[in-house]
């Protein structure tokens, strides 16, 4: 397994956060987190990016615990849902201060910005993107280490048709590489049109883990947007 | 129309209330109340000269008789030598020594800190008019005026000048720069990325320092002054902006916002300047400033800008500003691995 996560708990106060949780997923699943606000989804996510730290459990990525932050970080991207780029620098300079930072070739700046169409944007301030613009280059910045894990926290959250469209081909893309994907999301079509699996989180726990077609079959499904 | 500006400023309000900009508002009044209390009280005690006289010297009996039947406004310490007096001076114990003046025998020569200061005049006034009561129109007992802290105006407030300069960068700017990160969620990427939380810190370290150190020079060219003990100097210097970078970025720390950075920091940067640079006008402050850390860069910059001083006799100054430092970037590594506020 790829990601072993045993017991991982975070409770903010009595009631929001992740109950002690347990799953493990294989190597190029791509798996939709789903829930109402509140649910967990991020919490979780972001305790595997090394955001938050766990009251409990343990995680074990590619091997490595959790806890080696060091060694962690380069076996998994995260992908927030507001994109946290140096803004007042250009794409370039957000894309080479991380590259440089993580040890990754400055090549492999130039393949991100052709592979995910940023080379007429290169010299622009990010301050003066559009949000999807501003996700595309975060969604790049998070693969310059070619991390076989990727974590991505309402993608296509605000984002026009014609830009949800492009993340969900760079998701496509990303999973045919053979990246393990887990992403959050409140959107029937885009659970329905991305996931191999399903995972519902409620109040902190999952009460859901199967595939697609068992996931839309559920009542689950229903209640949760009904 | 008026509903709408209401509803916008009540709105403007909680969010000053939020991001606690109201405490500094809270905040001025209460410390310009406290300093102003901790200024010494025009009273028949702390309105007296006080005056350091030399036991060796024979000062002419006329003034110390005078001295003597004024001892209701000028309070007399016997110091041993001049050398005495100068520590006593220098401890703001009292207010001048008068010495005798080499260049004008028979007449005497009054030592201070400085020569444009209110205890000089006192002094100077004091003096002439318990001559004139005793002796009327004859030259005046104080012939020759010299002052500890030499050069000027310009030169006097340079240590201040320099202490402000370590205090915006610390107090005002790094607190602001971390929250922003913080609360831009940029530290976090850059968490994303192999790299140490301490080497976050010691980066945020050296953005501090070189910001000080700048400022500094800068300001040093301007004013065309460099001090005698150059080495002791730039170490003070030195360890001064590590210690008042790491309280900032600790500081920092402890904010979610830019706008809680601000405010904290204002919090922290008055009562650091202040008693430090107005601790000469007042005995109270004199003896409330030294337990600031402000002070322990003050006093050395004070002594090595005006006084000629070297590092040698300052070994509590040292350190007392590197333990502070050391414990607060302990502190912010602290802060950092909890994802403090994050």
């Amino acid at each position: 397994m790829q990601l072993d996560i045993r017991n991982l708990a975070k409770l903010y106060d009595k009631k929001r956060g992740l109950s002690p949780t347990s799953f493990a997923v294989a190597k190029g699943e791509l798996i939709a987190i789903v829930g109402h606000n509140g649910a967990g989804k991020s919490t979780l996510l972001k305790m595997l990016a090394n955001w938050i730290l766990p009251d409990s459990g343990d995680v074990v990525i590619d091997g490595i615990d959790l806890r080696n932050r060091a060694a962690v970080v380069r076996k998994v991207g995260f992908i927030p849902e507001d994109p946290n780029l140096f803004d007042f620098f250009s794409v370039e300079y957000n894309l080479k201060l991380f590259a440089k930072l993580s040890r990754t070739p400055l090549m492999r700046v130039e393949e991100i910005l052709d592979e995910f169409k940023l080379l007429p944007f290169r010299k622009s301030k990010v301050q003066a993107l559009s949000k999807g613009l501003k996700q595309r280059v975060n969604i790049g910045r998070a693969l310059l280490a070619d991390p076989p894990v990727l974590l991505l926290d309402e993608p296509t959250s605000g984002l026009d048709f014609e830009m949800t469209r492009e993340i969900y081909r760079l998701l496509n893309s990303m999973h045919d590489a053979g990246k393990t994907i887990l992403f959050t999301s409140h959107r029937p079509e885009e659970i329905k049109n991305l996931a191999t699996r399903i995972m519902v989180l409620h109040d902190g726990s999952v009460i859901f883990d199967g595939s697609p077609p068992e996931y839309f079959q559920s009542e689950i499904h229903e209640k949760l947007y009904a | 129309m008026m509903r709408n500006i209401l509803l916008l400023a009540f709105n403007d309000l909680a969010i000053a209330l939020k991001n606690k900009t109201i405490l500094l508002v809270l905040f001025i009044p209460l410390f310009v109340f406290v300093s102003l209390n901790l200024l010494d009280k025009p009273n028949a005690e702390t309105g007296k000269i006080k005056i350091g006289l030399i036991q060796d010297y024979a000062y002419p009996p006329e003034i110390t008789r005078s001295v003597k039947a004024a001892e209701k406004f000028i309070g007399v310490t016997w110091v041993q030598n001049e050398e005495q007096g100068l520590h006593l001076l220098k401890e703001h114990k009292i207010d001048g020594v008068l010495t005798g003046n080499d260049k004008q025998p028979g007449s005497l020569a009054l030592l201070v800190l400085k020569k444009e200061s209110l205890h000089t005049i006192a002094i100077v006034q004091s003096f002439s008019a318990l001559q004139k009561a005793a002796e009327g129109d004859r030259p005046s007992w104080i012939s020759d005026i010299r002052s500890l802290h030499e050069g000027g105006i310009q030169r006097d407030t340079l240590p201040t000048w320099i202490l402000m300069i370590v205090l915006l960068v610390g107090f005002i700017i790094l607190p602001a720069q971390v929250a922003e990160e913080k609360e831009k969620k940029l530290l976090l990427a850059l968490l994303q990325t192999p790299i140490h939380e301490v080497q976050w810190l010691i980066a945020k370290l050296i953005l501090g320092m070189v910001l000080i150190i700048t400022a500094i020079l800068f300001l040093h060219l301007l004013s065309n002054f460099a001090p005698v003990h150059l080495f002791d100097y730039i170490a003070l210097i030195v360890a001064g902006s590590f210690c008042f970078s790491a309280y900032g970025i600790f500081l920092g720390f402890l904010c979610r916002s830019q706008a809680s950075a601000r405010t904290l920091g204002v919090i922290f940067y008055l009562p650091h300047l202040l008693p430090s640079a107005m601790a000469e006008v007042s005995q109270k402050l004199t003896s409330v400033a030294p337990f600031l850390p402000s002070y322990q860069l003050y006093e050395p910059l004070q002594s090595i800008l005006l006084e000629d001083g070297s590092m040698a006799n300052m070994t509590f100054d040292w350190v007392y500003l590197l333990l502070l430092g050391s414990l607060m970037f302990y502190l912010s590594w602290l802060l950092m691995k909890k994802r403090w506020l994050m």
